[in-house]
């Protein structure tokens, strides 16, 4: 075994372990993360294989496949973060939403609308539907 | 001024009595992003009427608050910017909460004209449509006013709309807008900027909504020219709008 391929089957199970972390409650996640390893570890003990499966797929060399493969994948996660960060923008535009609700100000509550409007601006909700039964009109 | 002549007399030539009409449960919608300068002067008009406005504040860096406080508006503010669609889709549940009956969004810098508000009621209330629409191109007087650049630009954006949403309208991109309140609970809005005026009408047709335009007169001043969206950002909204079609 060289030097090289030590450290990259270091880094690939350090990978795996922390990547099995992050998708905690995930079995799918997981399991496609362990048969990774398994396949990039045998990958790298015998790297002529990559080359065959490169010639079975009309490319000439492992190692060039091996690139296609990971620019495939980097724009795959990158599709995915996006995607998670726009869910979280989403959640984040909720919560605002809920405290900006709650925190609602009226100013000048208790003074009667002016002019044209006799509407008292806080008629509670549960009356609302008395209210808009066409009834005297409003003075204009 | 006789453009205000003019709208006045349209208004009673389409025989809207204004006073026939119940208004407790009409809820005018602002959203308002550093809009101080003339958030005032909009609200100020919208008050002679006898609406409940509820102004969103989109996390402002300005003084709209203190413009405010001598309104009788229902303030809200996001703590932070959000965007046109996310400030409007706060303002219309917020509304919903307090009963509203029909939900007006209405533009802060100005450009929209109050008194036209009833126009966009009056479809919904007879119960000819759910959701309206302004349009600046449905008669030959507000057409003029839009100018020409912005006119061809817009024409893209109808294109574009349909593209996105299957409705074929005359306008697009347009602030000014009525729903009854079935329509309002059935439609919410997941783009935060200014997508949301193309997203609002792919709810509309996924929800089959009747919809309808009315012509309404948009004053363009100096400052809602220096404020508004520049042209390039129109390339934003098509891109944010390709994204979501993709990844959802």
């Amino acid at each position: 075994m060289t030097s090289i391929q030590l450290l990259l089957i270091t880094l690939t199970l350090l990978g795996v372990m922390f990547g099995s972390f992050v998708f905690r409650s995930r079995l799918l996640y997981r399991s496609l993360a362990v048969l990774f390893a398994i396949a990039a570890c045998w990958f790298i003990l015998f790297p002529d294989l990559t080359t065959k499966i490169a010639n079975v797929l009309g490319v000439r060399r492992g190692a060039d496949l091996l690139l296609y493969l990971s620019v495939l994948a980097g724009i795959h996660g990158f599709l995915l973060l996006y995607w998670r960060t726009r869910r979280l923008e989403e959640k984040l535009t909720e919560i605002i939403r809920a405290i900006t609700i709650r925190n609602a100000q009226e100013f000048k509550a208790d003074q009667p609308r002016s002019k044209e409007g006799d509407l008292n601006s806080r008629v509670p909700a549960h009356e609302l539907s008395e209210v808009n039964q066409p009834g005297p009109n409003p003075q204009r | 001024m006789p453009s205000r002549t003019h709208i006045l007399l349209t208004e009673s030539l389409i025989a809207i009595e204004p006073s026939k009409m119940d208004h407790y449960g009409i809820f005018v919608v602002i959203p308002s992003y550093n809009e101080a300068e003339v958030v005032g002067h909009t609200v100020a008009e919208l008050e002679r009427y006898p609406f409940t406005i509820v102004v969103v504040d989109d996390g402002s860096r300005d003084a709209t608050r203190e413009c405010l406080s001598n309104t009788s508006v229902r303030y809200l503010r996001h703590c932070t910017n959000l965007g046109a669609g996310a400030a409007t889709q706060t303002g219309t549940e917020y509304a919903l909460a307090q009963g509203a009956q029909y939900i007006v969004h209405f533009d802060a810098d100005g450009q929209h004209d109050a008194a036209q508000i009833y126009r966009l009621i009056e479809p919904i209330r007879s119960g000819e449509a759910e959701v309206v629409l302004g349009s600046r191109f449905l008669s030959d007087n507000d057409r003029k006013l839009v100018p020409f650049g912005k006119r061809l630009l817009l024409k893209g954006g109808v294109i574009v709309s349909w593209i996105f949403s299957g409705l074929w309208l005359t306008d697009t991109h347009v602030g000014f807008r009525a729903l009854s309140r079935a329509a309002a609970q059935k439609i919410k809005l997941t783009q935060d900027g200014y997508a949301h005026c193309t997203e609002i009408l792919e709810l509309i047709r996924k929800a089959k909504l009747r919809c309808r335009e009315v012509p309404v007169t948009v004053r363009y001043s100096e400052y809602s020219r220096k404020k508004g969206q520049k042209p390039l950002n129109s390339v934003n909204i098509v891109a944010d709008l390709i994204l979501r079609k993709l990844y959802r």
